[in-house]
């Protein structure tokens, strides 16, 4: 038990750790945005293409949600360049984190677009409204309150995933506590600093989207 | 790549995965075991009443806040130098458990506070209005009916937790992953090495993803025919 806490030793290296929040947000932004638009893709392809198309999107989503990321990024990252293919670690990072990210995105968003009951279409249809209008007004509010919830809590799932990055060499917020750990070798000081870092982010995220869902979409979320 | 595949395919290597696979699947067990005891725990905690139990409460539901917000990978390496700076030596499987039991217990507690909550509040007020203590409550009325609801979302957090446990490698604990590392440290073929893993890695995680929604649908079911009995 001859370790004291030394805050001191890395206070010259905190601001370069929080900045890696950065790469953190950025990265969980690109990754649920691409991944929700795949996702829906295939979940319209699952529900509303043809009989092959149907099925590749269910075999691809069962591909993707049974398979570790972590292993999928080291597949890319490590097993790839032996057949001639080099990525560099932020473009691994975003191919695996989007393809894995679409199946559980695609299963969230078909649930949603199924709990749209074709009475309620009927309806619409006959007071005369166009499609469009119909998925201005019948559909999209109808998928956006149910899926909201599954969609918001996913994106902390990635924010808190994005950690993973690090592993390849992405320089985020992990990547520059794990950096700068075997510099100082004041490791649990610089791990409680990031630990606390992504309870905060992760927070605010919450907060914020429990907000937005509020005021946009008029969903009750709860804040925490 | 046919001698690369021969290389890699041999026994002794699928041996050594099988035995990766194996602690996966321990750690796996062992950490959702631990989880749902503690999760509950942890949910019986955050639904205590009055003022003096405040802290108890509080101290829950901060634990839970907090352990659902750090990436495990943080968590694992946090465990990792504390136990080191505690013990020195300390054996790398023990501090992946620990991990793993911090990280299960604050997500099955929600699971399993969720679940106590599908339970109608009229008939819990029934019980306390007939004087039962908390305890009988939760163990007479609640659990019985809540476990319906608890275990295909435990089983389906497994399922996600399951590939989880791979990040366990970086801090060097034996597992499937690790296995993995250690045959493309080799030298063998690194693409055969991690499609293998990742194929083995989905053999485990589909039949546990079927098992729990099978499970889901048949409870489901019951629940409906006991309403309409």
């Amino acid at each position: 038990m001859n370790y004291s806490l030394q805050f001191g030793q890395i206070a010259a290296d905190v601001p370069y750790i929080l900045w890696g929040a950065w790469p953190t947000l950025w990265i969980t932004f690109v990754t649920f945005f691409a991944a929700a638009a795949l996702g829906l893709f295939i979940a319209m392809a699952r529900l509303k293409g043809g009989p092959l198309a149907s099925r590749l999107a269910g075999i691809w989503v069962t591909l993707t949600t049974n398979s570790p990321l972590f292993v999928v990024l080291f597949f890319l990252f490590n097993g790839l360049p032996n057949w001639g293919i080099l990525l560099s670690p932020i473009v691994a990072t975003l191919i695996a984190f989007i393809a894995i990210s679409s199946g559980y995105l695609a299963e969230i968003q078909r649930g949603g677009i199924q709990s749209v009951r074709q009475a309620e279409l009927d309806a619409a249809e006959t007071l005369g409204m166009s499609r469009l209008q119909m998925l201005r007004f019948v559909i999209a509010p109808h998928v956006i309150k149910t899926t909201y919830p599954a969609l918001s809590n996913f994106f902390i799932f990635t924010m808190l995933g994005t950690s993973m990055a690090s592993l390849v060499g992405v320089n985020e917020l992990t990547g520059r506590a794990i950096e700068v750990s075997s510099r100082t070798f004041r490791s649990i000081e610089v791990f409680s600093l990031v630990a606390v870092t992504y309870v905060v982010l992760s927070l605010f995220a919450s907060v914020a989207l429990a907000l937005v869902g509020r005021w946009l979409f008029r969903v009750k979320a709860r804040m925490i | 790549m046919v001698d690369q595949m021969s290389a890699l395919f041999t026994l002794g290597n699928m041996q050594f995965l099988l035995r990766g696979a194996g602690m996966t699947l321990l750690l796996t067990v062992i950490g959702c075991t631990a989880g749902l005891i503690g999760g509950f725990l942890l949910a019986y905690a955050r639904g205590s009443k009055g003022t003096l139990a405040a802290p108890l409460r509080w101290g829950a539901t901060a634990f839970v806040e907090v352990f659902r917000r750090i990436p495990f990978l943080v968590t694992l390496f946090l465990v990792l130098y504390t136990a080191q700076m505690i013990v020195p030596r300390a054996p790398l499987f023990w501090v992946a458990v620990v991990s793993i039991c911090l990280l299960c217990s604050a997500y099955m507690a929600e699971i399993v506070r969720s679940g106590m909550e599908s339970v109608p509040a009229p008939q819990i007020e029934a019980a306390e209005v007939m004087n039962f203590s908390r305890w009988r409550i939760t163990w007479m009325i609640v659990l019985p009916q809540a476990w319906k609801v608890i275990l295909p979302s435990a089983v389906s957090y497994m399922v996600m937790f399951v590939k989880d446990t791979a990040l366990a490698s970086q801090a060097g604990v034996f597992e499937l992953m690790f296995a993995g590392k250690a045959l493309a440290n080799r030298g063998l073929d690194p693409f055969l090495v991690f499609a293998t893993v990742l194929f083995a890695y989905f053999a485990i995680s589909w039949p546990l993803a079927r098992f729990g929604r099978w499970l889901e649908a048949r409870l489901a079911r019951r629940t409906h025919e006991g309403d309409r009995r």
